[in-house]
């Protein structure tokens, strides 16, 4: 008999996957204002980057970090400079572009894999363990506090390092950060790279839970879209929160009416936010306009 | 001193639009008993109509919308559910089916557009994958996941034809209209409007344009041709699943995908990217599908970024800058 805490529980947990995903998209979202699609993507390519470790290397999935964070962020930083770069002042071009990248992905991974699914079992895979009446993955907690970590992270080095002063300082005013001497090209490539790293970082993070196919980037794309907005574009904890609050209310809507519905779910929540509070829950008035702001 | 030169009216574009319609025609006749040669012309003249009317929104209006998949899928449906549980022809259903898929754009409008760039194509992004879970859910009205079909039953009321040059002919009238109301709409005051709007959005509402009627009005239109189409669609396949209708790869990027190839913002450039796009991928499909799955959308996600990066003004560009330079000669 599933109870209110429960749900409750697997809503927080399964929140804690959707804020690790939203957090790289809002970090590009935010500071170089373009809607990569593909982001979805990243995150599966970092999950069968780490089967790959697994099962080639032997690693364990949350070693496998270390190598697939860095893969990924070179892979980002090849992206924009290549792709987005070229297209900066060209929002529908940018669309084509990383909606391409999507296609691309997820049909070459499709081509070397042959659709077949994979799931690796890690000694975290099945494992539970016990919290008061309730039993808890602890794959789900490890990617719960690895969240946590990561957005307490970003946020100091946002606010305290000199490539994160950048970032903010392109965010705000892309102009005025270039006459101050920040190369802005380099600040977009930096922030994209590490935008698609943390995907990766998800991505490991995420593959002893779930078996994966090629497409599985889909599952996590528009979830995270609405988690940007609820949070509030470019604000860390934004993309925090709010993918505790989607979690949690896909898990009720997804017990009390029919699990079957949570796109109806994301989309009602996204519509909504949008049409209420459009700079969402922590963003400030214009934030969509005008990019990250850190919490002061 | 030159006269100056006035501003071109629907009239102008109907020379235009009566040759390229005779070659169209001469095609057809000319493949005349091939059926397979057939197919691939009503499959790029299908293909051409919904291009250039996602044009009307996505190039003229510049918004890009994700969701024209939907208004795709609602011709179908309804066309097919008006055949099987109403008896109506679908000829008849053909205006209902317009007028559904243009309630729908108005009904997400007032939201959507509210909506800046990026943040458009998301929601409708996200409205058509809501839709597609909503299709197979719905199974009483879409037949589920097993999807509808319409038995064989020749005949004209029935718009069902043994003989693929009917439908050629069907598509190809089907083509004619949108690329008319494109047209139209693009020398009309409504279609100033919306490219006023596109161009710059802030000019354009102080000048005093209603800019969330043009928006809707211009997506409604956009919507309800979608929405023959996959009426249309729906009597030449007859049968349909949810996948089919409504997978963004397939369906609503697709359209994007020729117009962009084509030449987003033309009158004839989706038309154009239709003829190129339609047969290449047919051919990529038979030629590679089988060795590797998936790989003729990879082959389409590569266009996509290829095209964005190095072809934005499309073949309609290419076209007319070919035509710009030689006829720029000094007077």
């Amino acid at each position: 008999m599933v109870s209110f805490a429960g749900v409750l529980l697997a809503g927080l947990l399964l929140g804690g996957i959707y804020s690790l995903v939203a957090i790289g998209l809002n970090l590009i979202f935010g500071v170089i204002r373009v809607v990569n699609f593909a982001q979805g993507e990243f995150v599966m390519l970092g999950m069968y980057a780490t089967v790959v470790a697994y099962t080639v290397l032997h690693t364990d999935p949350y070693l496998a970090l270390v190598v697939v964070f860095p893969l990924l962020f070179v892979f980002g930083m090849a992206v924009q400079r290549f792709i987005l770069q070229p297209l900066q002042n060209e929002p529908m071009m940018q669309i084509f572009a990383t909606f391409g990248l999507l296609l691309l992905l997820q049909n070459v991974v499709l081509a070397i894999t042959g659709g077949t699914s994979v799931s690796i079992q890690t000694p975290v895979s099945g494992l539970t363990v016990a919290a008061g009446p309730l039993q808890v993955s602890v794959a789900r907690v490890v990617a719960l506090v690895a969240v946590s970590v990561v957005a307490v992270g970003l946020q100091w080095g946002l606010r305290h390092t000199m490539a994160g002063k950048a970032v903010r300082a392109v965010a705000q005013d892309r102009r005025a950060a270039r006459l101050m001497g920040i190369d802005v090209e380099r600040t977009y490539m930096l922030t994209f790279g590490f935008g698609a790293g943390l995907a990766g970082v998800a991505g490991a993070l995420l593959t002893p839970i779930f078996t994966l196919t090629p497409q599985i980037g889909g599952n996590f794309i528009l979830a995270a879209f609405a988690v940007v907005v609820l949070g509030g574009l470019g604000s860390v904890w934004g993309a925090y929160i709010g993918g505790f609050l989607i979690g949690i209310t896909e898990a009720f809507a997804g017990f009390y009416l029919d699990p079957a519905l949570k796109q109806a779910i994301w989309f009602a929540i996204f519509i909504l936010v949008l049409v209420v509070r459009p700079t969402g829950l922590f963003g400030l008035a214009g934030a969509e306009e005008m990019g990250l702001r850190v919490q002061e | 001193m030159k006269a100056a030169t006035r501003v071109r009216r629907f009239s102008d574009e109907l020379p235009l639009l009566g040759a390229v319609l005779a070659a169209l025609a001469a095609a057809v006749l000319l493949e005349a008993g091939n059926n397979f040669a057939l197919n691939i012309l009503a499959t790029t003249f299908l293909m051409a109509g919904l291009a250039t009317a996602w044009n009307v929104i996505g190039g003229f209006g510049g918004q890009f919308s994700l969701c024209h998949g939907v208004f795709f899928a609602e011709g179908a449906y309804l066309t097919a559910n008006l055949v099987l549980h109403w008896g109506i022809s679908p000829w008849l259903s053909l205006l209902p089916a317009a007028l559904l898929g243009a309630a729908t754009a108005f009904a997400i409008s007032w939201p959507a557009f509210r909506l800046r760039g990026p943040f458009f194509a998301i929601a409708t992004m996200t409205f058509s994958e809501v839709v597609y879970v909503l299709a197979n859910y719905f199974d009483g009205v879409t037949g589920g996941s097993q999807g509808i079909r319409v038995p064989f039953r020749a005949g004209w009321i029935n718009m069902i034809f043994p003989s693929r040059i009917a439908y050629a002919w069907i598509m190809l009238g089907f083509l004619l209209f949108c690329l008319a109301a494109s047209l139209y709409l693009l020398r009309s005051r409504l279609g100033y409007y919306l490219q006023a709007v596109r161009d710059n959005e802030a000019a354009a509402q102080a000048a005093g344009i209603d800019v969330l009627r043009t928006k809707l009005w211009c997506f409604g239109i956009s919507a309800g041709m979608t929405a023959i189409g996959g009426s249309l669609f729906m009597m030449y396949v007859r049968v349909v699943d949810p996948p089919t209708l409504l997978t963004l790869a397939d369906v609503g990027v697709r359209f994007a995908l020729i117009a962009l190839i084509g030449g987003v913002g033309t009158g004839y450039g989706p038309l154009l990217g239709a003829l190129l796009v339609v047969p290449l991928e047919a051919w990529l499909r038979a030629a590679l599908s089988a060795s590797l799955p998936g790989s003729n959308l990879v082959i389409l996600g590569a266009v996509l970024i290829l095209a964005a990066l190095f072809f934005r003004q499309g073949l309609a560009g290419a076209l007319t800058g070919l035509f710009a330079r030689r006829r720029a000669a000094p007077a």
